[in-house]
């Protein structure tokens, strides 16, 4: 568990240095509310679309792009820059690894999520009324679970040849209902005032983090060996 | 030993073929359309006394009624179709497409007391019901004055304060006939089923590949996947035929069911894309094994998204929501044989998969050879 923590620490000290990542992640997520609102202003001026429904939608797609580009950078860049062969002669247990990339990318993904946050209630004038805490809150439950099974599958595409390509194609449909689905019902619910009514969809989300974190706590060490 | 594998898998293939045309037979000529969708009057009556009914729906006419003594209030009555999606409708019924379908052509006629409309028909009633608006109730049925089965004018769903939902005569929801598509119900349910049991060899492949690295277990791991792409294939474009008819439409993005089965699909498409990605074989069996056992959860989400339906909103298309009726003894044979059928034939091809695969790796093996020696 030090372990996690220090290669964690690590991670997000190369991070605060280069803010490589960081920026690119700040620029698409402030690009992807961007695209929401030009695609969706007549929907949005005409009144066809409500904003929480949109909010819910557009906040939740944003996290799971801006995750999945984070996520993928932390592992390519390791490997590109031959670091990720370091990491692995380090003496620590793999599952620790997982755990600390895990942790690292969490952090970032979740800094990028409060900054989406706030950029459609600037964009869209939109007033989370008291219930931005929720709405925060299921943005952490929700990336928990997106960062646990995205951490693994990242490490899988990172060793395959098309890897950007790939992250994607096999990590949105696992998270399609494990994350997405549940989560953009509970940030609507929590908007118009009422995060009891989502108590099925918090657990849902949270079981399934449960799972991811077993399962890539068991496997990791698979992903990356040899 | 070889010779005796190969009798085997000729033998699985006139058994799955002969198994195959059974069920072609059976489901074509044996086992009756159920009569489904609308029960009648009389049957709910008998069946359901007491019992919590939900009706859905939207709403698909209104009109006002003055009935029995000449002070007495006049009554709404509006017809409830299930399709939740009015626009649909009246399509549909432009175009006369509706003949034999779902509800909508004899919808329920729900009986209201004018200007006491309860609030809890729906949130955006404010008290008038409007056409093409999305109504659903629950309410316990508490009429038993008419006998069941008789010639009876119809029940009241007693909904909770005070306003009783009436549903119509049983001239506007006898029973109806399952159109005949329902057949293909014994190839969509056995595939569907065919296609989990592949994906749950895949699962075992995998973990016994990462545990004793011996590749056959990879072998069989992605062969199992391969065949159970084909076998959710089949599932997916079977429902929509099915669906067409019976509910109007291919596709309804709101009935998890459907969404997660494609969702599946496309994970073991995934599945297969990433091992097409790796071109070094110890590396990709190893990293396809790890994302074999991960894919397997959206098994899982798929066979269990009707049973636990609330958690993921479904809304299956049930104007009255009462406990399944079950298959008639026919039918049940029918899909009994059927489900050994599909069985067979995913074991037949998984043998023959696993064999070309076998060969495959033969190949590559003396072309290196071949290399090394040149």
């Amino acid at each position: 568990m030090r372990a996690a923590l220090i290669i964690a620490a690590k991670d997000l000290k190369v991070e605060l240095r280069s803010k490589e990542m960081l920026s690119a992640m700040f620029l698409f997520s402030l690009l992807i509310v961007l695209a929401f609102r030009f695609g969706f202003s007549n929907a949005v001026n005409s009144g066809a679309v409500g904003l929480p429904e949109l909010a819910s939608s557009a906040l939740w797609i944003c996290f799971s792009f801006a995750a999945i580009l984070g996520m993928y950078t932390s592992f390519a860049k390791e490997k590109d820059r031959e670091t990720l062969d370091g990491l692995l002669l380090a003496p620590v247990d793999r599952s620790d690894l997982y755990l600390g990339k895990a942790l690292s990318n969490l952090i970032v993904v979740f800094f990028v999520d409060l900054l989406s946050i706030a950029f459609f209630a600037l964009f869209f004038s939109f007033d989370y009324g008291g219930q931005a805490l929720a709405v925060v809150a299921l943005a952490l439950l929700g990336s928990v679970t997106l960062v646990l099974v995205g951490t693994l599958v990242a490490a899988i595409s990172v060793n395959t040849r098309a890897r950007e390509a790939l992250l994607p194609i096999l990590l949105i449909p696992l998270i399609a209902f494990s994350v997405i689905v549940p989560s953009v019902t509970a940030t609507k619910n929590a908007m118009v005032g009422g995060i009891g009514d989502s108590v099925q969809q918090i657990e849902s989300v949270a079981a399934f983090a449960a799972i991811f974190a077993v399962l890539g706590y068991l496997t990791f060490d698979f992903v990356l060996e040899g | 030993m070889r010779m005796d594998r190969k009798k085997l898998g000729t033998i699985l293939v006139v058994v799955s073929v002969v198994l195959i045309l059974m069920t072609v037979y059976l489901a074509v000529f044996f086992a009756p359309l159920p009569q489904t969708g609308v029960k009648s009057a009389g049957e709910i009556l008998s069946s359901v006394e007491g019992s919590k009914l939900k009706v859905a729906g939207f709403v698909s006419a209104v009109y006002s009624i003055h009935f029995g003594m000449l002070d007495g209030p006049d009554e709404v009555i509006f017809s409830l179709a299930d399709f939740r999606d009015y626009g649909r409708y009246l399509q549909a019924n432009a175009t006369h497409s509706l003949n034999q379908q779902w509800w909508t052509v004899r919808p329920i006629d729900i009986k209201s007391i004018s200007g006491g409309l309860n609030p809890r028909m729906g949130p955006n009633l404010g008290g008038v019901i409007v056409v093409g608006a999305n109504l659903s109730m629950d309410g316990i049925v508490t009429s038993n004055t008419i006998a069941p089965n008789s010639n009876v004018t119809g029940f009241s769903l007693s909904s909770g304060s005070g306003n009783d939902i009436t549903f119509g005569s049983v001239g506007s929801f006898g029973l109806m006939t399952a159109p005949v598509a329902q057949k293909i119900f014994y190839f969509h349910m056995p595939s569907a089923w065919a296609c989990y049991l592949s994906f749950g060899v895949t699962l075992v492949g995998s973990a016994l590949f990462l545990r004793t690295r011996d590749h056959k277990y990879d072998r069989v791991a992605y062969s199992s996947a391969e065949i159970g792409i084909v076998f959710a294939t089949i599932a997916i474009t079977t429902g929509p035929v099915w669906a067409r008819q019976e509910w109007g439409v291919y596709w309804r993005w709101d009935d998890m069911k459907l969404v997660t089965t494609f969702v599946l699909w496309l994970v073991y498409i995934g599945y297969l894309s990433l091992r097409a990605a790796i071109s070094e074989p110890s590396a990709k069996a190893r990293v396809s094994a790890v994302y074999g056992i991960l894919s397997f959860i959206t098994v899982p989400m798929s066979f269990l998204s009707s049973r636990v339906a609330p958690l993921l909103q479904s809304s299956h298309p049930q104007v009255i929501a009462t406990s399944s009726g079950s298959l008639s003894p026919q039918a049940g044979m029918t899909i009994g044989i059927a489900v050994v059928a599909f069985t067979v034939l995913f074991i037949t091809m998984l043998i023959k998969r696993v064999e070309i695969a076998e060969a495959e790796e033969e190949l590559e093996e003396l072309k290196r050879k071949i290399g090394d020696e040149e």
